[in-house]
């Protein structure tokens, strides 16, 4: 009897045992095999939404979105294929040969609808339509494509769409981003472009052991992305745009009295529409050209500053009174700093501070800038905002540089002396501003008092942000100070020796600052910095012409851009 | 009396419900009239199985006794034409054609086994009515039995069917443990089978090779050998507590589980009733093995209680190892689960063996 209890004990263990492996699968591990159960027959059909739209300040399309039509084919067996496929090569007048690469290029399994050609016309669309009847594995479906109504008209604010780079991908998994996706690259289509982006929808189905439909469990429809509403104003963009054509360089215009981006243009530019079209020849070449046509200049270069920092000179020797609108600095063509002999580009004779701006005198500023002091320079150009960031929406912004007798011994172990101080003054030797940092200094003295956080995003998808953008830091100058440097500003254009007087025929008074940046090579880079109307201004306008010339030639641009948007009715 | 008579007759009949139910849900969207007609040539053969019960509960026992030889000479014929016509068609052969049904030897082989073995070592002596078995030699004890059990086996084996041939050793070694033969002996056999095990695998087949290589991993050939070991245990895992619901598990209805009405029959039960109902099933089969052994323990009669305990053996091996392999913890080997699985030849057997397990419990009382 012993034995045949063993036996029973023995049975009754290898039950225990079933229960024990019915635990663990089903209670223990059941969620994880539920999860691979859902992933052997459920499957994602998906369908984009259109990205969305970019507007300009009047609610008129910058970027917008074309259906485009893909021939697909639902792969269920394979001599049905070759019938859809031969179909497909009649109606659009392509080789089928053609077609069978693109469907083996393209397969992923049977289950899911294969391209096989991109991009039809819509007549050929809808007659493949009609075809359904008879070859129901043809799928024409609509997909929206990027489209640009201007064709490369502020690409740099704008940016341009591409298939996700692997850089992005591994920081933008988590928030749901998947290989081929399309996003954003430069400007408001890459930082943006979380709002802009569409939501996937499309069918779940159900599919057996071979991947073969056999069910749909559930639609979501695709939802559109948000529409973008620039500050931009599409006149002025194109005025900009057309008076820099063929110059390297940028204009910016900005409201002062905001810092919204009203306009903002580069040379050379490129046009989007050729990464939608996937036009490699072309890509490649944006890419390997030296003059780099996808940088936004703008924002993301620097440049010597030259005579347009004496606005920060004249107005940091005014607030520590090293000068008063009495002083007068002798200019004799060149002024002796220690053993060195610097010179100005011209003979000015006596000079008060209004005429050393209007006259854009050198020596005035070198006697100044040494009064004041490297470091006193250094930290006024940061209280107007150069030196440092703006804060700036798009990516890629430039930071500039500006020196400092600290700096200087921190970072280099060098002592700073006044000559650097003299060529600090006329905004030479290390000193570096991007065009959109000089047009918020410009800024300030526009709006008498306060450094805006320039911006360019009015609305996201219809939500006003303009009140939340605006942001004005007070540059706490004494009243006095603006008034002088204003003075100095309107006299650049007045006065008939003023470095900017071709501006004074126009019908609106214009104040500002030419400058003109001695490069170690190849042609001076040519700055106009300036605002207008003078007494309410409404404009803050930066010419600036990588390698252009003089100064004088960025005036000129600027004149042209002015007369335009007044002959426009802009004005008013 | 009658109790277990009706106690195993509920159960049995129970179990087979949820196994046309089963089968039905795991052939119903399958093409064809062929498999569409499955669950109804299950229920046919319900019913003649339950003929069977009816008739050979109520047929003594005994005579079985006397028929052992002629039992077992008759499954040895049925195996030995099965060989033939393997070797004729030079390919597997499971099966005998007969009529318009399937017959499979080996199911049938394996009752007789048990029969033939329980009337081996229930004979006594002349002298004293003991027990004969207690005082075998190693030839009597061992080697005899053991050269009766090997003809079949290896008569099954060659078919191939490596899990019905485990099962005749199996059922084997536990009567000889259950019937007194000296501990030594069992031990000697259980070596003399371990030891030359590295041989005897190079006498297995590659597909045989593959299973139990992929019972160890099955991720070495997910798509091959391992397919079904995984997606058999994903339709068990994913049936979670309730089970996804009669007609709802997506496992066995889109195909992703091979065998889902044979031998696979217990994932695609487990998928759509969960963890609750498999929980049942289970428990059911352990109670009717429990009716089993509670009736060879009240049988005074030596043959009817070695009968007794050798039916519940065979069930509960084949319930132990099919439910195992479903589940990934034995290899996959071709072995039916009793009264759920499709398949005649194990509905027929498996009533017939139930039915005398009952007359063994019923004829007690006459002794």
């Amino acid at each position: 009897m012993e034995r045949k209890k063993i036996f029973s004990y023995f049975i009754g263990l290898m039950f225990a045992l079933l229960l024990f492996g019915l635990l663990n699968l089903n209670l223990l591990q059941g969620a994880k095999f539920r999860r691979l159960s859902d992933g052997n027959c459920i499957r994602l059909i998906s369908q984009q939404g259109s990205r969305g739209n970019i507007l300009d300040r009047n609610g008129e399309l910058i970027v917008g979105n074309k259906i485009s039509y893909d021939v697909m084919i639902l792969p269920q067996d394979l001599s049905q294929v070759d019938r859809a496929l031969s179909a497909v090569s009649r109606i659009l007048g392509v080789e089928t040969g053609e077609l069978k690469i693109a469907f083996k290029k393209n397969f992923v399994s049977s289950s899911l609808p294969t391209t096989v050609a991109g991009n039809i016309e819509l007549k050929k669309a809808i007659m493949l339509e009609e075809y359904k009847v008879e070859e129901p594995s043809i799928i024409i479906a609509p997909k929206p494509l990027r489209y640009y109504p201007y064709g490369s008209l502020a690409c740099h604010v704008i940016g341009y769409v591409n298939e996700i780079d692997r850089w992005r991908l591994t920081k933008l998994e988590d928030y749901g981003y998947k290989t081929k996706d399309i996003v954003g690259f430069g400007g408001v289509e890459e930082k943006y472009d979380y709002y802009l982006r569409q939501e996937e929808g499309g069918l779940s189905v159900e599919v057996n052991h071979r991947g073969k439909f056999t069910r749909v469990l559930g639609f979501a429809p695709p939802r559109d992305g948000k529409d973008i509403q620039l500050t931009l104003d599409l006149g002025i963009q194109k005025i900009a745009e057309e008076n820099l054509s063929g110059r390297k360089g940028s204009v910016i215009l900005m409201d002062p009295q905001s810092g919204s981006i009203l306009a903002l243009a580069n040379y050379p530019n490129f046009n989007p529409a050729i990464f939608v079209n996937k036009r490699s020849t072309l890509i490649a070449g944006l890419f390997n050209n030296s003059d780099a046509p996808l940088i936004n200049r703008a924002i993301s270069s620097s440049y010597p500053p030259a005579s347009v920092f004496k606005v920060v000179v004249a107005s940091a020797g005014l607030e520590l009174k090293k000068i008063n609108l009495s002083t007068h600095f002798l200019c004799a063509g060149a002024t002796m700093v220690g053993s060195r002999k610097f010179s100005c580009w011209d003979v000015h004779g006596p000079q008060d501070i209004i005429a050393g701006i209007a006259h854009s005198c050198d020596v005035f500023f070198y006697k100044t800038g040494l009064l004041l002091g490297g470091q006193n320079i250094h930290d006024y150009a940061l209280k107007l905002g150069l030196g440092r960031p703006a804060g700036f929406e798009l990516p890629y912004e430039a930071s500039g540089f500006i020196p400092s007798p600290l700096w200087r011994k921190i970072n280099k172990f060098q002592n700073w002396f006044d000559g650097d101080t003299a060529n600090l003054s006329i905004g030479q030797g290390e000193c570096l501003v991007s065009p959109l940092q000089a047009t918020g200094m410009m800024a300030v003295f526009a709006n008498r008092g306060y450094l805006p956080v320039p911006y360019i995003i009015k609305a996201v998808g219809g939500l006003e942000l303009e009140a939340k953008k605006k942001r004005l830091t007070p540059v706490a100058f004494r009243k006095s100070t603006f008034e002088t440097l204003r003075e100095g500003l309107r006299e650049v254009v007045s006065d008939a020796k003023g470095t900017a007087y071709i501006l004074s025929g126009l019908p609106v008074a214009v104040a500002g600052k030419t400058g003109t940046a001695q490069v170690s090579h190849g042609l001076t880079h040519a700055w106009f910095v300036g605002f207008f109307p003078y007494d309410k201004p409404k404009y803050v306008i930066c010419v600036f012409l990588e390698n252009g010339g003089p100064g004088h030639a960025a005036s000129a641009v600027a004149k042209r851009i002015i007369e335009a948007m007044n002959s426009q009715g802009l004005l008013q | 009396m009658r109790n277990s008579f009706l106690k195993i007759l509920t159960i049995a009949i129970f179990i087979s419900i949820l196994g046309v139910l089963t089968i039905y849900s795991s052939t119903y969207q399958k093409e064809g009239s062929l498999w569409q007609d499955i669950y109804k040539r299950q229920i046919l053969w319900i019913a003649i199985g339950l003929v069977c019960f009816f008739f050979i509960s109520g047929f003594n026992y005994r005579k079985l006794w006397d028929a052992s030889y002629f039992i077992y000479s008759l499954a040895l014929f049925f195996l030995f034409l099965v060989f033939c016509l393997g070797i004729i068609r030079l390919g597997a052969q499971r099966w005998l054609k007969i009529a318009w049904f399937n017959f499979q030897p080996s199911e049938f082989a394996k009752l007789a086994i048990i029969i033939f073995l329980a009337r081996y070592f229930s004979r006594k002596s002349a002298s004293d009515i003991s027990l004969l078995s207690g005082k075998f030699g190693i030839f009597r004890g061992l080697v005899l039995p053991f050269i009766f059990v090997a003809i079949p086996m290896f008569l099954v084996i060659e078919q191939p069917d490596l899990g019905s041939g485990l099962m005749l050793l199996l059922a084997f070694v536990s009567l000889l443990y259950l019937t007194n033969v000296r501990l030594k002996y069992i031990f000697i056999l259980l070596i003399s089978l371990i030891l030359p095990l590295p041989f005897l695998w190079h006498f297995l087949r590659d597909y045989q090779k593959d299973r139990l290589l992929v019972f160890i991993n099955p991720n070495i050939d997910p798509l091959g050998a391992g397919y079904t070991v995984i997606q058999s245990r994903i339709a068990i895992g994913s049936g979670g507590l309730l089970g996804k619901g009669w007609l709802s598990g997506t496992q066995s209805q889109l195909y992703f589980l091979p065998e889902s009405h044979t031998d696979f029959i217990f994932a695609t039960f487990s998928e759509q009733w969960g963890f609750l109902g498999s929980l049942l099933l289970i428990c059911m089969y352990y109670l009717i093995i429990r009716q089993g052994f509670m009736i060879a323990q009240r049988t005074q009669d030596s043959f009817g209680k070695l009968l007794a305990y050798g039916i519940s053996l065979l069930l509960a091996l084949q319930v132990f190892i099919n439910i195992a392999m479903n589940m990934g913890l034995a290899p996959v080997v071709g072995l039916p689960l009793p009264l759920l699985s499709y398949g005649g030849s194990s509905v027929l057997v498996t009533f017939v063996a139930l039915g005398i397990l009952v007359n063994i419990d019923r004829t007690r009382a006459v002794f």
